[in-house]
C-alpha cells in the first residue's frame, strides 16, 4: 500500500515535475529557491539549472568586458575601469571606533598611555623572555628565535616562580616587556605579552609556528635593530595592540641593517613576518625586449635602471589572534579587561576588531 | 550583496548623562526624542590631561542650581556645574594631607542632597574617602562669588590597615558604609561619627581555605532602609547583609568568574545590577538570588559603573571598553550605545533633564507628567517587539509553508 502510494506520487512527480519548474518561477519570480524544494531529486535538477544559467551569464558577462577592453586598447583610448572585487575586508561592517587621523583626543590619549615613555624613547626597551611551567622541544628553539628578532631581549627560565612574582622581579631590573611563550603538548600556542610597570596585558593565540631552520633558503638576521612595520590596525583596540607591540622593538632602526619585522593585521589575525631585504639596479633585457613591441621608448628608459627590492625571509613565521587584553599587569582572579573576546561577537563574518 | 547585520537600536527616552574618564573629560551624552532616542556627545569639558583622571564622581541634581562633584587623581576635588561645566569650586590638595593626594587617591565621593539647617542656602556638604580610609566631612560656602570653606572639616579614619575601594551614602544620608581590600564592609552614623555595625568575614569552606575579604563595589538595597547593604567582591561573590539580622551574608551567590566591579540598586529594592570585569551585565533578585537575566550586547570591557536613572526604566552603563550603553531595565534591550574613546571611568544620570521642546515655558509639574507619559510610551513600545517579532516569524514560517506548498501542489 504504502509503497504504491509513494510510487504513485512519485509518478505524479515525474509528469508534474516539468511544468513545476516553470510554474513558480513565473509566479513568484526570483523568490524560488532550490532550498524550498523538499523533493532531493528535483531540488538538485532545479539547483543544476540554475547553476548552467548563471555560469552561462558570467561567460556572457566576462567577454563582453574583454571585447570592451579590446576594442578600447585597438583605438586607443582608456580602458574601462576594472571593478574593485567585493572582498570582506573591504565590505567590512561600518565601525565607529576606527581612529581617525585628525582625533586630537587620540593623541592626548596616546601622549598619556603606557608606552609613551618607551615610544618616545625616554626608556629603552627591555625585554624579559620567559615560558611557561613545561618547556620543551619547540618551546626553546622558538624562543631563541625570538631573541635574534627582539634587540635586548633576555631570556629567562621560568623555574617554578609565580607568573605575578616574575612581574615584580622585572618591573624592579626595569624591564619594559615581558613576553610568555606558553606551549601546549611541546608546541607553543599562546603569547602573553605584558607592558612593565603598569602597562596591559594581551593574550594571544599563536598558529601556524613556522621555525628559522625550517624555512627554506632563510637568511640569518644581523644584530641591526630591525625596522617596523604594522599594517592594518585601524581601530582604537588594533592602535593600542598596535602601539603594544611598537614598545617592544627599538624606536630607531639601523637602516643599514635592511632587516625588517612585519606585524600584518588582516581579518584579526596579526601575521609575523621576519625579513631581510636588498634593493638592486637591475637591467632586466626581457623586459625591455617585451617593452618595445608595445610601448614607446619611455618605458625601456625606465627598465633600465629599474631598481628591484628583492627579500629573503629569516627568522620564525607565525600568526597571533588577540583573545583578551587586560588592564594592569597579569592578574587572572581580580583583573579588569579592556577587552575580551566573546562567542556573541561572532555573528558577522565581516565585524572586525583590530 | 553581503549580508550586513544592522544592529538595531530602539533609542532610549530623553535622557542627559554625564561621564568622567582617563583623561579627566567630562563627556555630556544627551537622547533626545528628536533624533529618535539616538545618544550622542552634545559636549566635552575639560582639556585632555592624564593626572586629571577622574576616580570618583557625584552629582546633587536638584532642580535649582544643581552641582556635581569629581575628584581628580591629582587630589583635587572639583565642584562643578552640571548645566555648562562651569567649575564653581576648586579643593586642591596642597593645604590638607589627609583626604586625597597623590599617595593617597579618593575612593569614593559623595555630594549631599540634604540641606543641613545651620548652613545657609548656597552651601553643600561633601563627603570623600580615601583609600587608606581617611573620611573628610566638609562643607562648602558657594556665594555668587568666591566660595571659601566654611568651619573645619570633619575627618576620622575607618579603618587601620588595608584599602577602601568602595563606599557608599545611603539616600538619608545619615549613614555611610566602607568597604575594600582586605575591610569587612562597615557602616557609620555619619552624624555622631561612629561605627555603628561591622560585618564578619564568611567562614572557611569545606577544604578549609580562607578567603581573604576584598570588597570591590557596594550599594544599599533600599532607599527608606539603610540595614540592608549589597555588597560585590573580588572573588566574583555578590553578598547581601542585613545588619537587624547577622554579622555575616544572608544571602550569597556567585556571579561568573571575573571580579564584581559594579553593583547597582533598581528602585523597587530587591532587583540589583551587577557588572564584572569580563564585561557582562545582569540583574539579580537579590531576595532569591536568582538570575533575572543579562545584558547582552557586545560589551567587551570591565563595566566601571552602573548608573539607574531615578525616573525612567534605563540604566547606563560604562567602562573599559569605552561605550556608554542604555539599557532598557524590563526588557533588558540595549537602547543605545556611544563611543567616547576613552577608557570611562565613571557615569552619573541628570535626572532633571528635559526634552528642550516640550519644557521651556511649561510649569514642572506637567512636565513631570509629560515625562511620565513618555516613560509609558517607551514601555509600551519596548514590550511590543518580541510579539512583533514574533509575528514576523510565524509570517516568515507562513510564507514558506506557503510556497513550499505550492512546490507540491
Amino acid at each position: 500500500m504504502g509503497y504504491k502510494q509513494r510510487k504513485g506520487k512519485h509518478d505524479d512527480g515525474d509528469d508534474d515535475s516539468y511544468k513545476k519548474d516553470e510554474k513558480p518561477k513565473m509566479t513568484s519570480g526570483q523568490q524560488l529557491l532550490p532550498s524550498m524544494i523538499k523533493n532531493k531529486e528535483k531540488r538538485s535538477a532545479v539547483h543544476a539549472k540554475l547553476k548552467e544559467q548563471k555560469k552561462l551569464e558570467k561567460r556572457k558577462k566576462v567577454k563582453a568586458r574583454d571585447d570592451l577592453e579590446r576594442r578600447a586598447l585597438e583605438l586607443g583610448e582608456e580602458l574601462p575601469p576594472r571593478p574593485v572585487p567585493r572582498t570582506i575586508e573591504n565590505t567590512r561592517e561600518a565601525d565607529e571606533t576606527i581612529c581617525k587621523p585628525d582625533d586630537e583626543e587620540l593623541f592626548a590619549a596616546n601622549d598619556a598611555d603606557e608606552f609613551s615613555s618607551v615610544l618616545k624613547q625616554e626608556h629603552i626597551p627591555k625585554i624579559l623572555i620567559t615560558t611557561c611551567r613545561f618547556n620543551s622541544t619547540r618551546g626553546p628553539e622558538f624562543i631563541s628565535d625570538l631573541l635574534s628578532v627582539i634587540p635586548n631581549a633576555h631570556y629567562y627560565k621560568r623555574g617554578t616562580y609565580d607568573l605575578k612574582k616574575i612581574v615584580e622581579y622585572a618591573k624592579k631590573k626595569d624591564f619594559t616587556s615581558l613576553i610568555v611563550v606558553h606551549t601546549n603538548r611541546r608546541e607553543p600556542d599562546a603569547l602573553l605579552v605584558i607592558g612593565l610597570p603598569d602597562g596591559p596585558t594581551a593574550h594571544f593565540k599563536l598558529t601556524k609556528l613556522v621555525l628559522r631552520k625550517d624555512i627554506k633558503n632563510h637568511g640569518n638576521p644581523t644584530s641591526h635593530k630591525p625596522e617596523l612595520v604594522l599594517n592594518n590596525f585601524t581601530t582604537q583596540l588594533g592602535h593600542r595592540i598596535g602601539r603594544l607591540i611598537q614598545s617592544l622593538f627599538p624606536q630607531d632602526p639601523n637602516f643599514r641593517g635592511r632587516r625588517v619585522v612585519t606585524f600584518h593585521n588582516q581579518r584579526d589575525f596579526i601575521f609575523f613576518r621576519h625579513h631581510r631585504y636588498i634593493f638592486e639596479n637591475k637591467e632586466d633585457k626581457q623586459a625591455d625586449t617585451k617593452n618595445t613591441k608595445n610601448k614607446d621608448d619611455k618605458a625601456e628608459g625606465v627598465a633600465k635602471d629599474r631598481v628591484i627590492a628583492r627579500l629573503q625571509e629569516c627568522g620564525p613565521r607565525f600568526t597571533l589572534k588577540l583573545k583578551t587584553l587586560q588592564h594592569g599587569t597579569f592578574d587572572t582572579k581580580g583583573g579588569e579587561y579592556e577587552w575580551v573576546h566573546k562567542p556573541e561577537m561572532d555573528t558577522s563574518r565581516r565585524r572586525f576588531f583590530l | 550583496m553581503p549580508r550586513t547585520s544592522v544592529v538595531e537600536c530602539p533609542g532610549c527616552p530623553p535622557i542627559r548623562a554625564l561621564t568622567f574618564d582617563d583623561l579627566g573629560l567630562i563627556k555630556v551624552i544627551e537622547a533626545r526624542h528628536k533624533e529618535n532616542g539616538v545618544a550622542k556627545v552634545v559636549e566635552r569639558w575639560g582639556d585632555p590631561d592624564s593626572s586629571k583622571c577622574v576616580l570618583a564622581a557625584s552629582i546633587d541634581d536638584r532642580e535649582f542650581d544643581p552641582l556635581l562633584a569629581v575628584a581628580r587623581k591629582c587630589g583635587s576635588v572639583e565642584l562643578i556645574s552640571p548645566v555648562n561645566g562651569d567649575l564653581r569650586f576648586s579643593l586642591s590638595n596642597g593645604s590638607r594631607v589627609d583626604g586625597g593626594s597623590e599617595e593617597d587617591p579618593v575612593s569614593g565621593l559623595h555630594l549631599f542632597k540634604k540641606k543641613t539647617l545651620q548652613s545657609s542656602s548656597r552651601s553643600c556638604t561633601l563627603l570623600s574617602c580615601s583609600k587608606k580610609g581617611h573620611v573628610v566631612l566638609r562643607s562648602v560656602e558657594l556665594p555668587s562669588g568666591d566660595a571659601t570653606v566654611s568651619g573645619t572639616p570633619l575627618t576620622w579614619t575607618v579603618c587601620g590597615s588595608g584599602e577602601v575601594l568602595c563606599s557608599k551614602v545611603h539616600e538619608s544620608e545619615d549613614y555611610a558604609l566602607f568597604g575594600g581590600k582586605r575591610i569587612e564592609v562597615n557602616v557609620w552614623d555619619l552624624e555622631k561619627r561612629t561605627r555603628i555595625w561591622t560585618a564578619k568575614s564568611p567562614p572557611k569552606n569545606s577544604l578549609g581555605i580562607f578567603d581573604p575579604t576584598c570588597f570591590t563595589s557596594a550599594t544599599f538595597l533600599n532607599k527608606d532602609d539603610h540595614r540592608k547593604l549589597v555588597m560585590g567582591t573580588k572573588s566574583h561573590q555578590v553578598r547581601l547583609y542585613d545588619i537587624s539580622a547577622q554579622r555575616r551574608p544572608v544571602i550569597s551567590f556567585d556571579f561568573l568568574e571575573a571580579p564584581i566591579t559594579a553593583v547597582t540598586e533598581d528602585l523597587n529594592g530587591r532587583t540589583v545590577y551587577v557588572g564584572n570585569g569580563s564585561g557582562d551585565l545582569a540583574s539579580y533578585d537579590i531576595r532569591t538570588g536568582k538570575l533575572l537575566g543579562r545584558f547582552s550586547g557586545k560589551c567587551s570591557g570591565s563595566i566601571k559603573s552602573v548608573a539607574r536613572h531615578p525616573e525612567l526604566p534605563v540604566i547606563a552603563s560604562c567602562g573599559l571598553d569605552r561605550y556608554l550603553r542604555f539599557w532598557d531595565t524590563e526588557s533588558r534591550q540595549l537602547l543605545s550605545a556611544v563611543f567616547l574613546k576613552q577608557h570611562l571611568t565613571s557615569v552619573v544620570l541628570d535626572s532633571q533633564f528635559k526634552d528642550e521642546v516640550v519644557g521651556s515655558d511649561a510649569p514642572v509639574i506637567p512636565d513631570a507628567s509629560v515625562e511620565l507619559d513618555e516613560t509609558l510610551d517607551e514601555d509600551k513600545e519596548d514590550t511590543p517587539p518580541p510579539v512583533k517579532r514574533k509575528k514576523k516569524s510565524k509570517e516568515g514560517s507562513g510564507s514558506k509553508k506557503k510556497k513550499t506548498k505550492k512546490v507540491t501542489e
